[in-house]
């Protein structure tokens, strides 16, 4: 799946994405600064952080990310919710960077529930 | 134009040179490191600056040289070490090109010279490839001793340009004090960003030079050194992932960054410098490290974490919903992360002591990580660059405007009587949130985030300086108060006893 040639449908679910990961990841940085130097929060913070950054460089450009903030303040649940929405992002021949983004969101999901993450 | 005498001859040592340049690929190599040892005799206030201006060059053909000697050693990460070494090197020269301290003027010459020299040696070497079955006689010689060679002259022209830049940092506080003495036009005095130009100069030449210094210390043994270098490490993820990361940062700090790649960058730094005290604890714990160095080194580490995430959290404030990362910088930062959860943490969180120990081999993942801590210096000083220099930054204008007028206040406290009432937004501006070029207070408070940076990190590299006996000259350098009467006195770098280099003589 090239950027160039992605279809609106798409594009909107992965802006959706790009809005539920940098909102997650932002909350978890707020833990990270509570929890103050050291906090091995800031694997998952980062993690997320690069699940982010992933998904908007599938999106080409033109696509705005801006909309309205995800609800909800546990970023478990958010990381949940860009799952479920990955898993319907389902375009024949998709490439091999939105497989790699859905891998690596599903571990996410499993360290946000961990001590690391909750 | 380049500045210093021709040809000085006091050690009569170096190989005589005709119109038609005959030496050989050795003797090139010999004459090099003789002028490198040369600098720190000639180590004047006048030519630390032309020496600077030289650097970027000099690095340049020596990673030219370094390319197509022989079967390049594999270092214990798997990464070309000289990468790193010019990666550091253009970013000091991009930071002079740009206008900073020294900036333009005369080039050094005996630093040119062993650019031409070693530029010379790979002429001689290109031919044969290094990948060539049949090398050139010249670099037949065991590959260790050529690149260590090279590697050694880098070694020894840092050292050098460092006492220079000692030597001028002494020079022109002497001359700031005696200026006020005597009531001098401010103009004909030294001022006091220069002095602090010249000391954050020392600070990125220590850290070239203990990266080199790395290289070198980890090579395997040589018939000529057996005893001055440890076996060389296994190649680790970690150590691999660190290195790679450094040269990426670099080169995306180099290319007009996004403010998210500067937010990115400072995260990285802040998740290796906590996971460099976890294992740096654990290995107290486990007796490789004095527990009085581990008590001065934490703090300092903790000091350099919280700046770096106060860094982070600023260049965040300059992202906009629109912002992309660089994707090489993505893929460095991903292993990264990657290999540190997989050495450093459990399901919990960190692991615990026994776990690391387990999984590493803590002495040398705390050698690593250290060295990547002084590798993060001259990162921070790219930062500090490029909030400096950055034409294109811009930010949205709420919180910018905020930020802006909060650091205009300090700074008026401070004696700035430039931004006494000076508002830096429009309402329209405001009301639509409109991404606007970065006011100037804002800059200056990125600008001393960096520096915050800056100062805890040399902090943290120097408390470190112990846990390995070889850097803690360089390290001890590092410190502030060390800036002042460095002197060529306190050096020890020798002259080779062969020419079969390896380890490092000083």
């Amino acid at each position: 799946m090239s950027r160039q040639h992605m279809d609106a449908d798409t594009a909107e679910t992965l802006a959706g994405v790009v809005r539920l990961l940098r909102r997650a990841a932002e909350l978890v940085w707020a833990a990270v600064d509570a929890d103050g130097a050291g906090s091995p929060r800031q694997v998952l913070g980062w993690g997320i952080d690069l699940a982010a950054d992933l998904a908007r460089n599938l999106l080409p450009d033109a696509i705005l990310v801006d909309g309205p903030m995800p609800v909800g303040n546990e970023p478990a649940g958010l990381l949940r919710s860009a799952e479920q929405l990955l898993r319907r992002v389902t375009t024949p021949g998709a490439g091999t960077r939105l497989h790699a983004l859905q891998a690596q969101v599903a571990d996410l999901v499993k360290d946000a529930n961990t001590g690391v993450g909750g | 134009m380049p500045c210093r005498r021709r040809w000085p001859t006091w050690l009569r040592m170096r190989t005589p040179v005709s119109a038609a340049d005959h030496r050989t690929v050795g003797e090139l190599l010999a004459d090099s490191d003789a002028l490198a040892r040369e600098t720190l005799l000639d180590a004047t206030p006048d030519h630390a600056p032309a020496m600077v201006r030289s650097w970027n060059q000099l690095v340049g053909s020596a990673a030219e040289l370094w390319a197509v000697l022989p079967s390049a050693p594999d270092s214990p990460s798997g990464l070309d070490p000289m990468e790193r070494l010019r990666a550091v090197g253009e970013a000091i020269g991009r930071s002079v090109t740009a206008g900073h301290w020294p900036g333009q003027g005369p080039t050094d010459e005996h630093l040119t010279q062993i650019a031409d020299n070693l530029t010379r040696a790979r002429h001689l070497v290109e031919p044969h490839g290094r990948h060539s079955q049949q090398a050139a006689p010249e670099t037949q010689r065991d590959s260790h001793d050529l690149h260590g060679q090279l590697m050694h002259t880098l070694y020894v022209a840092a050292h050098g340009t460092a006492v220079a830049l000692g030597a001028r940092v002494t020079d022109l506080q002497h001359r700031l004090v005696t200026g006020e003495r005597r009531r001098q036009p401010l103009a004909e005095r030294p001022t006091a960003l220069e002095i602090t130009a010249a000391q954050d100069m020392i600070a990125r030449f220590d850290g070239f030079e203990r990266l080199a210094g790395a290289y070198l210390f980890g090579l395997p043994s040589t018939s000529a050194n057996p005893d001055q270098v440890r076996q060389a490490a296994p190649a680790t993820r970690l150590e691999t992932a660190l290195a790679a990361w450094e040269v990426q940062a670099h080169r995306t700090l180099a290319n007009y960054p996004d403010p998210a790649d500067l937010v990115r960058v400072a995260r990285v730094q802040a998740l290796i410098t906590s996971t460099t005290s976890i294992l740096t604890e654990a290995a107290a714990r486990r007796g490789h490290i004095d527990l009085e160095v581990i008590q001065r080194l934490a703090p300092a580490l903790e000091a350099s974490q919280t700046a770096w995430s106060r860094t982070a959290k600023r260049w965040g404030e300059l992202t906009s919903p629109a912002s992309r990362t660089d994707p090489a910088l993505v893929g460095a930062a991903s292993e990264v992360r990657a290999a540190i959860a997989a050495a450093a943490t459990n399901q919990t969180g960190w692991a615990t002591v026994k776990e690391l120990a387990t999984r590493l081999h803590l002495p040398d993942a705390v050698k690593t990580l250290h060295l990547s801590v002084v590798a993060s210096i001259d990162i921070a000083y790219v930062v500090r660059d490029t909030a400096a220099d950055h034409s294109g930054l811009t930010a949205p204008a709420r919180i910018i405007g905020m930020r802006a007028q909060g650091e205009a206040e300090i700074a008026i406290e401070q004696g700035e009587t430039r931004y006494e009432g000076v508002t830096w937004t429009t309402r329209g501006q405001i009301a639509a949130n409109q991404l606007i070029p970065l006011p100037e207070p804002a800059r200056r408070g990125l600008i001393n985030l960096a520096d915050d940076v800056i100062t805890t990190t040399n902090q943290a590299v120097a408390a470190a300086a112990q846990l390995h006996p070889s850097h803690v000259k360089a390290a001890n350098r590092s410190a502030p108060e060390a800036h002042r009467g460095r002197s060529v006195e306190g050096l020890q770098i020798g002259r080779p006893h062969d020419p079969r280099l390896g380890g490092p003589r000083r």
